[in-house]
């Protein structure tokens, strides 16, 4: 179908003009001409510029600033502009009545996707044809330009995969960009070790870092190490560009498949259960693939340092991939986990009663998978060496599964005693469990009380293998287990109370 | 026996703290105007919604044309036109822009012309190139039904639609109700004012607090009824006609100048007796009639209250 046939796509490009794009192509190509016309001064009277040492180095400088800023329109702009697209037209009543017409749920989901945020592919567009100059002017080559716009477009439309989820399901229009806004701070700790941490390949950065580095850099051999060479997926090396695309294809079709469904129907969990566990399964695989190299499946055992920088002579990076573990687990568990009210609807439809039904169909019963995929993956990790890693494999997978468990019975629990005000007390649990631990141990600065923040659920899991006291971690994990089983028969007594037949009055 | 373009059976709807919608059950024939009646929170909007797709059923079925909404609902979306209470359009685009944008999602042949035709039906052709943001709320009510018209469907879900207009818009809104009944389609059509009802309607089901509390055609529910408020007046021999009131079936009865009014009783064939012999004993009448038209009667004698 031809994108102008589209009546989504048509009206929000009408929307879009309507609301004027000179202007904005204006800035972009102000902007860009600023950039450009760096280089051309530079190209004109090098001698001016004694901080680059060739036009290659000029070139790189201008054409970074001009994708970066590319980057930004694109990407945070486009994003913002499709989620608050379609959280205003959920809450005017207008996505209903799109809804209600025989378009294809794909059609809407198209024509928001890729109409909305027309006014930043005009900027983009521009900014890209003067970055295409630049390139050639710098002597860089066009290959750069090629994987680098090949990057931002891919990163783009998986990025705007994203908003229309986030439009979905979010009620508030700005929430959308505190989602993006939290999304990019939470990487900044992974960029001390770009090359073995998963997000940064979702993301165009080190796949734009690596073709820079590869289009003749006069100073590469200065620079940051930890941004150079190929990633090794279990030993096998591959481009980053293939890495970052392969990676957006695969989890670009589970979002896809959510977006239509979504939009098919509004009373579905955004993710149903096994692709849930699938992205899960991939992103940790992927991302034990990706450190593999480190240990050789001989984890705590060093196998070889050579040429690795200091950082990862040690454990945190792989504490830092368990938080990171920890952090997927709680979006994919609240992406999946399905509304108390729409699970009491099926119930009362099937006849179902028994609470067996509601648990397999909870997220508590996902947050099981997503311990054993968790645990399966890790395995990896010190297969080898099993013999001498076995404690502290059990104890990380015990803990991995206690905080997965404590967070689902906590948002379905919240959920059902709180209702609307969930968030809040999910929030405020999650800090009492997990945050305030680490402050009292702070405040008792002495080693008895900072084995206090072990007391986190999830903590145990990151203290890594240098912790010598394992009979404490251990009885920290059973700490962690009782309170998700005390959380456990909280639950259950909600769920019964919801599901008792005279929990929902007629009408007053 | 005739089938229902809309056919809804023991619909169901929960909300978290209520059953909004309580085994509901009524069917539209092709001609017939339905007045959904209930006070405010009654659950009329949401059955509307149930009924469109828009809101998860816990129970029960929805068969518009004989499609079934939850096996065919894209049957269904093509059959069916819902307006809801609000007005939901493109601020920035023009009326004309509105009107292409659905014209194209229901694929309507011809479709400048019919935009044409819903726009001249809904008296907005003057306001074709107005930007949405630019026309008054009773415009934009008009606008919505104009949308609801494009595709010309078979069943009409009218949500409140005459909330927003003058008394003007009333009056044209019913011809077009009128016309719609006229051409076979089957409409339902929600409010809480029953004036706005009254005159078109040919069935009614009213609803309070989730419940449908009584339904059928407005003469079947007429004969229902076994009190009516009757209003009286006359010209002359008004002891007469009070006296004869007396010893008749009646009750409330109160006096105010040359008039009467007064609760009647019985079948409708009783009150037609009671007509009769105030005529054939020379009670020179003036008025004789209902007091409120026949939904008010239906609704209070419903049982339903909550009328706001």
């Amino acid at each position: 179908m031809n994108l102008n046939d589209n009546p989504i796509f048509l009206t929000q490009k009408r929307l879009v003009h309507r609301g004027g794009v000179l202007a904005a192509i204006l800035i972009a190509a102000l902007v860009g001409l600023s950039l450009l016309s760096g280089l051309v001064a530079y190209l004109a009277d090098p001698m001016d510029f004694p901080g680059f040492k060739s036009a290659q180095e000029a070139g790189k400088m201008f054409y970074g600033w001009t994708i970066g800023v590319e980057i930004l329109v694109l990407i945070v702009g486009g994003f913002s502009r499709i989620s608050r697209a379609l959280a205003d037209e959920r809450k005017a009543g207008l996505w209903d009545s799109n809804r209600l017409t025989p378009l294809k749920p794909s059609q809407l989901v198209i024509g928001y996707w890729l109409g909305s945020p027309l006014r930043e592919f005009y900027m983009a567009v521009v900014l890209a044809g003067i970055g295409l100059i630049i390139v050639l002017l710098g002597r860089l080559p066009v290959t750069l330009w090629l994987g680098t716009q090949i990057l931002i477009f891919s990163t783009t439309l998986f990025f705007g995969l994203l908003a229309v989820i986030v439009g979905l399901v979010l009620q508030r229009p700005q929430g959308g960009i505190i989602f993006l806004v939290v999304f990019i701070f939470s990487q900044f700790p992974s960029f001390g070790t770009p090359k073995f941490i998963v997000t940064n390949f979702l993301l165009p950065i080190y796949g734009i870092a690596n073709l820079f580095r590869d289009a003749g850099d006069s100073d590469n051999n200065n620079s940051i190490s930890a941004w150079n060479g190929l990633p090794e997926i279990f030993g096998l090396p591959i481009y980053p560009i293939l890495l970052s695309l392969a990676l957006q294809v695969i989890i670009g079709v589970f979002l896809w498949n959510a977006t239509v469904r979504k939009t098919t129907s509004p009373f579905q969990p955004p993710m149903l259960r096994w692709e849930a566990v699938a992205i899960f399964g991939i992103l940790l695989l992927v991302q034990h693939g990706l450190i593999w190299g480190l240990w050789h499946g001989r984890f705590p055992e060093v196998q070889s340092w050579a040429g690795r920088p200091r950082f990862y002579q040690s454990d945190p990076l792989l504490s830092m991939i368990h938080c990171g573990t920890m952090l997927l687990a709680i979006i994919i568990l609240a992406a999946a986990s399905p509304q108390p009210e729409t699970v009491r609807v099926k119930a009362l439809r099937l006849g179902i009663k028994n609470l067996g039904a509601i648990f397999s169909g909870s997220a508590v019963s996902l947050a099981v998978v997503l311990a054993a995929v968790a645990a399966g993956i890790l395995l990896l990790q010190c297969a080898l060496s099993f013999g001498n890693s076995w404690k502290i494999y059990l104890i990380a997978v015990g803990n991995l599964l206690a905080f997965f468990l404590i967070f689902s019975l906590l948002l379905e629990f919240c959920r059902l005693r709180f209702r609307r005000r969930a968030l809040g007390f999910v929030a405020l649990w999650l800090f009492v469990l997990c945050i305030l631990p680490f402050i009292l141990a702070g405040v008792f600065s002495n080693e008895a009380f900072a084995k206090l923040s072990l007391l986190a659920p999830g903590a145990v899991v990151l203290a890594g293998s240098n912790t010598a006291d394992l009979k404490f971690l251990a009885e920290c994990t059973f700490a962690h287990l009782g309170i998700a089983l005390l959380l456990f028969f909280a639950w259950q007594r909600q769920w019964k109370l919801l599901l008792a037949p005279q929990s929902a009055p007629v009408a007053k | 026996m005739p089938n229902p373009l809309l056919a809804i059976e023991h619909l169901r709807v929960d909300f978290p703290e209520v059953i909004a919608v309580n085994d509901l059950s009524l069917t539209v024939e092709a001609g017939d105007v339905c007045g959904l009646i209930g006070p405010n929170g009654a659950g009329k909007t949401t059955t509307m919604r149930a009924v469109s797709g828009l809101q998860e059923c816990t129970r029960g079925s929805v068969r518009v044309c004989g499609h079934e909404l939850a096996q065919e609902p894209d049957e269904l979306k093509r059959r069916l036109g819902f307006m809801p209470d609000f007005c939901p359009t493109y601020d920035q685009l023009t009326a004309s822009e509105f009107l292409d944008h659905f014209a194209r999602a229901y694929n309507v042949p011809s479709r400048a012309k019919r935009i044409e035709e819903c726009l001249e039906l809904t008296w907005l052709t003057e306001k074709t190139n107005s930007l949405c943001e630019e026309l008054s709320r009773g415009m934009k009510q008009r606008l919505v039904l104009a949308k609801t018209l494009l595709p010309d469907p078979q069943v009409l879900l009218l949500d409140e639609p005459a909330s927003g207009l003058d008394p003007l818009g009333r009056m044209e809104l019913r011809k077009i109700l009128l016309q719609l009944r006229d051409a076979g389609k089957a409409v339902l059509i929600s409010s809480h004012i029953l004036t706005e009802l009254s005159g078109f309607c040919n069935s009614a089901a009213i609803m309070e607090r989730g419940k449908l509390v009584t339904f059928g055609t407005i003469s079947e529910l007429g004969r229902k009824m076994n009190r009516r408020k009757m209003s009286l007046k006359w010209r002359a021999d008004g002891d007469k006609a009070l006296e004869i009131l007396k010893s008749a079936n009646v009750k409330n009865l109160e006096v105010a100048g040359n008039g009467a009014m007064f609760d009647f009783d019985g079948e409708t064939n009783e009150l037609d007796e009671l007509l009769k012999t105030l005529v054939t004993q020379g009670v020179r009448i003036s008025e004789w009639r209902g007091a409120g038209d026949d939904l008010e009667q239906i609704f209070l004698q419903s049982g339903a209250k909550e009328l706001m």
